[in-house]
């Protein structure tokens, strides 16, 4: 049930989010100050979403040589090809593989 | 009649090739959210409560890992800020559509939608009507089967694959393709490194403090620049 009503509070702010302009503030415009920090708002977050994604339990970030080398290869395919799609593909497969090995 | 038509199988044939890189994300929270222990029914709901993708493998992946609640829920949405510059960028469009059309249209906004129709934004209302529609019904559609096809293909996946790593690895391709300036970096590199010293809060609200400076550290950093 909390899973859900959690679900829901994203769902709406969300809506919000995409829909506040074109519902309300038509005539509005973004401060400046504020455009600037929205975009530096997906790289920040995403970069901290992957370091928090791997702390454990014990609140240790657990990052190995396998995932290391996965951010490495994924990275640079992400780099070079533009594609998600390559992208999972590599940095799984090189998180495999290296796991695997040592 | 025809003109509709041809407006709408536009639509269709755009939004196709730009479903491809969504693909691996749908099907990613299909299989987190059987990893996550949350009902599968109840996770897949998100996929139409939410549809967005990031916001989406953000809530379930923090609420599989632990995170607390609150904690989940704003980090969520602040990866959905973004959205915020589509709305503001498209209301100017959206005042010559009528008023279901206004409730209705921010709920299709992904990415790929907001893409395609600021192409469109000087179409008449009724042609922009019928192709923001089009696509953006395409996307939606999609979107619940692919997410649905990785929750049926996650109990059959092994756990010991670790299949959640593909979150981080997903992430870090939104990054890399994100980054057309070194601010951009920055804020990423900050944002991971702030969130790493901080690992020892409590319920992972080093995350937020670690986004927090990482968008300072970017906006003061495209100060620099200028």
């Amino acid at each position: 049930m909390t899973d859900f009503l959690a679900i829901v509070a994203v769902g709406i702010g969300t809506y919000l989010s995409r829909g506040i302009f074109i519902l309300a503030l038509a005539n509005k415009r973004i401060p400046d100050p504020v455009l600037v920090a929205l975009q530096f708002v997906a790289p920040a977050v995403l970069g901290a979403l992957i370091v928090a994604l791997l702390i454990d339990s014990d609140g240790n970030v657990a990052i190995g040589i396998p995932e290391l080398s996965a951010f490495l290869v994924g990275g640079a395919v992400a780099y070079k090809t533009r594609s998600h799609i390559f992208t999972l593909i590599a940095g799984m497969g090189v998180f495999w593989l290296v796991r695997a090995l040592i | 009649m025809s003109l509709d038509r041809s407006i709408i199988k536009q639509g269709i044939v755009d939004a196709l090739p730009l479903f491809v890189p969504a693909v691996p994300f749908a099907f990613v929270i299909g299989l987190v959210i059987v990893e996550s222990g949350i009902s599968p029914f109840v996770g897949w709901s998100s996929s139409w409560i939410i549809y967005g993708g990031a916001a989406q493998l953000t809530l379930i992946s923090l609420l599989g890992s632990g995170a607390a609640v609150a904690a989940a829920i704003t980090a969520a949405l602040v990866v959905n800020t973004r959205h915020l510059m589509y709305s503001a960028a498209l209301a100017p469009v959206f005042q010559q559509q009528p008023r279901w059309m206004r409730w209705f249209g921010p709920y299709l906004l992904i990415d790929q939608q907001f893409a395609l129709s600021m192409l469109r934004a000087d179409d008449d209302p009724k042609a922009f009507r019928t192709y923001y529609l089009s696509s953006g019904l395409v996307f939606w559609t999609l979107w619940q089967i692919t997410s649905a096809v990785g929750l049926v293909v996650g109990p059959v996946v092994p756990a010991a694959w670790n299949l959640e790593f593909a979150v981080s690895i997903l992430f870090l391709g939104l990054i890399v393709m994100g980054i057309d300036r070194y601010p951009k970096l920055i804020a990423a590199l900050v944002g991971a490194g702030v969130t790493y010293l901080t690992a020892g809060l409590p319920n992972r609200a080093g995350l937020l403090v670690g986004a927090f400076v990482g968008i300072l550290a970017g906006t003061m950093a495209e100060r620099l620049r200028e």
